[in-house]
């Protein structure tokens, strides 16, 4: 009884607050559509000011790549945050691994995978994609690694040592732009007017190629920093 | 061009590179460790010192206004950062208090200092971003940066208990953040910006229920990060968690950066009118003070000194909430004195506890039975900025509480000086209480108090670095309770920005 009282007042409590928010977000303001506000003006002007055909990338990592800046260091935290929870000093035990056909399969396509991650790395500001989806297929591959031949496999290879250097590489890289941008323009991340060249091809658009590839190694570096330390602790439980 | 202001970008890339590096300490020495922690804060706070000494005139005259531009001039999303009178004095304490903390945490923090220190500088880095942004979405950002980069220092020990605060401080961190950014996207929607002083000229322009909607969100948020009454309980478990120095960080100078954060949207972004006319700050007011009165009632059930603490800061936060939420010169100026006093006050109680329960087995209050007779100096010490909170005469705790009594007298409200008088007394009780058991005498030998005073002659020695900065926090608020008047200009020249809102949001569109 006491149970069924309480759902009944969480339920109305619940529907009250359900109501409220709806009165009010009917309310918000119509979607206006494209002719005014912020998205008219970068559809218009985002090609000359940035040089990058992809507008996503021009806003990301030009038009407030500060905020990116923010993003990536959060990232960072985050790894070594969890990094400091979770760390084990024990290696992953090996398992090992699915049936050699998938193994065999798997050995032919990572490299068409890797060169996928990197060429959405590379033609971020080109084509959709950019510094954090490519980063997470790259580590996807780290990912794939791990389930199909053991654990210990990419380990070995690249040890979290490694990943570490690859991803403050990422981060230090980011940094370092932003510094460049105030020796060289003037500004804090300031796009480097330098390395602009025609429009659409693979290096244009100033410093957003290289910021791209910075976020890339550090994202994807980071994501397999984390999937590795997360399993490290569920073998040390499951032993 | 805009060489200028570079000390504003500097102020959060610098923790930032500091971090990275602190990262990659692990195979230093731990004297260069130390080394390069203490003078990545130091050169924080010359930086931000030398600011504030430059520019020592315009401060005076309360038009000291230093702003920078990311991205493209002429286009409407630009980042600014900004920096006035306000901002200056709150990253002016914050940066003084974390440069103690970081030399308190290199002799205190024994394993993993590495990965300690980097999320540390990265937490300096997002409260300086917090304090100079001056534009809603970074704002947002560097709120949670600094709640996913605290929480793996709430369970830096790893035991289920501090894993356990840690995940609730994330959640509800997390929760709140999801009701900031609620507000955000409204604000977006109605107005098309996020630059807070745009928002700020014509928030009067968004229909009232909205208003009513963007700022009961904002209210949301904030309170459940200062953890005001209703939503406080995660806030005693995850600052009693943490080792000491996290303590002090979250307790002392994480808080009042939310309140920063309270001030700079509510008074100079939305108009603190809005508030009066919704009829939310006598409502604010009033939950404020309950939660300061609940805050001190629960320390003083609370049998574990850390806790007791924590539970005490909640009574403080509330107070000066409640006497912010009065809207008058004299509430202000009360206020900010004790924000300054509470961030010292609590900084140093939170580490000195930290140096005094490194020798007990627990926290509990049973096991602190003669502490007092080990280590007599840092006791005292102890005592002293225990006196300082309760609000002793010569100390600044005295003068703070007697300027947010005063405050609360002259706008009639009875109610909050009867908390702020009822606090003081609750607050004498509870620190007796762990006083008179630290004093209980126990077998051991113990050296008398002139061995220990000989003993200070080994006290520029690098042993006693901790026990240094505890002296400091207590010799300082000695000091600044004698010599308060110190903090008159600056403190004067933070309210005047809050009272007159219009000149940032003038200088910041400026350009």
């Amino acid at each position: 009884m006491n149970k069924l009282m309480k759902k009944i007042m969480i339920s109305v409590v619940l529907t009250g607050v359900a109501f409220a928010l709806y009165q009010n977000f009917s309310l918000m303001p119509e979607y206006q559509g494209l002719n005014e506000g912020l998205s008219n003006y970068i559809i218009k002007s985002g090609l000359n000011d940035t040089g990058s055909l992809n507008l996503i990338t021009a806003v990301l990592y030009d038009y407030r790549a500060f905020d990116s800046l923010g993003e990536s260091t959060v990232i960072f935290g985050a790894v070594s945050g969890i990094v400091l929870i979770l760390s084990r000093k024990m290696l992953p035990v090996s398992s090992k691994g699915l049936s050699f056909i998938v193994k065999r399969a798997l050995g032919i396509m990572t490299p068409f995978i890797a060169l996928f991650g990197f060429y959405v790395i590379t033609h971020g500001h080109l084509t959709p994609g950019g510094g954090f989806q490519g980063g997470v297929i790259l580590a996807a591959i780290s990912i794939i690694f791990s389930i199909v031949y053991g654990s210990a496999f990419d380990y070995r290879r690249y040890s979290p040592q490694t990943k570490t250097l690859f991803e403050t590489g990422g981060a230090l890289t980011f940094l370092g732009l932003g510094l460049a941008g105030i020796l060289m323009e003037g500004a804090f991340l300031q796009n480097l007017g330098f390395l602009t060249a025609e429009t659409g091809t693979l290096i244009s658009a100033g410093s957003i190629p290289y910021i791209n590839i910075g976020v890339g190694f550090k994202v994807g570096a980071g994501l397999a920093i984390i999937f590795y330390s997360m399993i490290q602790k569920t073998f040390e439980e499951d032993f | 061009m805009s060489w200028m202001n570079i000390e504003l970008i500097l102020l959060i890339t610098l923790p930032a590179l500091t971090a990275v590096l602190m990262y990659f300490s692990r195979d230093f020495n731990q004297r260069v460790r130390n080394f390069l922690a203490v003078s990545g804060a130091g050169a924080e706070l010359y930086l931000i010192v030398s600011l504030f000494i430059y520019n020592f005139d315009q401060v005076k005259n309360s038009n000291f206004f230093l702003q920078y531009t990311i991205g493209y001039q002429d286009t409407p999303f630009v980042i600014n950062f900004a920096m006035d009178n306000l901002s200056l004095l709150f990253s002016l304490i914050v940066t003084g208090a974390v440069f103690l903390i970081v030399i308190f945490s290199t002799q205190y923090i024994k394993d993993k200092e590495n990965r300690y220190f980097g999320l540390f500088f990265l937490v300096l880095a997002s409260i300086q971003g917090t304090i100079l942004t001056a534009d809603l979405f970074t704002l947002y950002l560097f709120i949670e940066a600094i709640t996913i980069f605290t929480t793996p220092l709430i369970s830096f020990k790893k035991t289920e208990e501090t894993t356990r605060a840690a995940m609730q401080y994330l959640f509800y961190g997390i929760t709140g953040g999801v009701f900031f950014f609620i507000s955000i996207i409204l604000i977006y929607f109605n107005l098309g910006t996020l630059k807070m002083a745009a928002v700020a000229e014509s928030f009067a322009l968004i229909s009232t229920p909205m208003q009513l909607t963007i700022i009961i969100f904002f209210l949301l948020a904030l309170l459940i990060k200062l953890g005001i009454f209703p939503i406080h309980f995660w806030l005693p478990r995850a600052h009693s968690a943490c080792p000491a120095p996290i303590s002090a960080l979250l307790s002392g100078v994480l808080l009042k950066v939310y309140l920063y954060i309270f001030m700079r949207l509510f008074w100079t972004m939305i108009a603190f009118d809005f508030l009066v006319e919704l009829h939310l700050s006598a409502f604010v007011l009033d939950l404020a003070l309950v939660s300061s009165l609940i805050g001190h009632v629960f320390a003083l059930q609370a049998d574990n000194l850390k806790k007791m603490l924590a539970y005490s800061s909640i009574g403080h936060i509330g107070m000066i909430l409640a006497v912010l939420m009065l809207n008058t010169e004299a509430a202000f100026y009360g206020g900010m004195l004790h924000i300054i006093a509470h961030l010292m006050m609590k900084s140093g109680l939170f580490l000195s506890s930290g140096y005094l329960l490194q020798t007990t087995l627990s926290h509990h209050i049973d096991d602190l039975k003669g502490i007092g007779h080990k280590n007599r100096l840092v006791f005292i010490a102890f005592i002293t900025v225990c006196l300082g909170t309760i609000g002793m005469p010569p100390l600044i705790g005295f003068v703070s509480k007697w300027y947010v009594l005063l405050a609360f007298l002259k706008a009639r409200h009875f109610f909050g000086a009867f908390v702020v008088a009822a606090g003081s007394i609750i607050a004498l009780i509870y620190y007796l209480r762990y006083i008179s058991q630290a004093y209980e005498t126990v077998k051991s030998e113990s050296p008398s108090l002139k061995e220990e005073l000989i003993s200070l002659k080994a006290f520029f020695k690098s042993t006693n670095t901790m026990k240094s900065v505890i002296y400091t926090f207590t010799l300082l608020i000695i000091f600044f309770g004698l010599g308060y008047q110190l903090f008159e200009i600056p403190v004067n020249t933070a309210i005047f920005e809050l009272l007159n809102p219009q000149k940032y949001i003038e200088l910041v569109l400026g350009g």
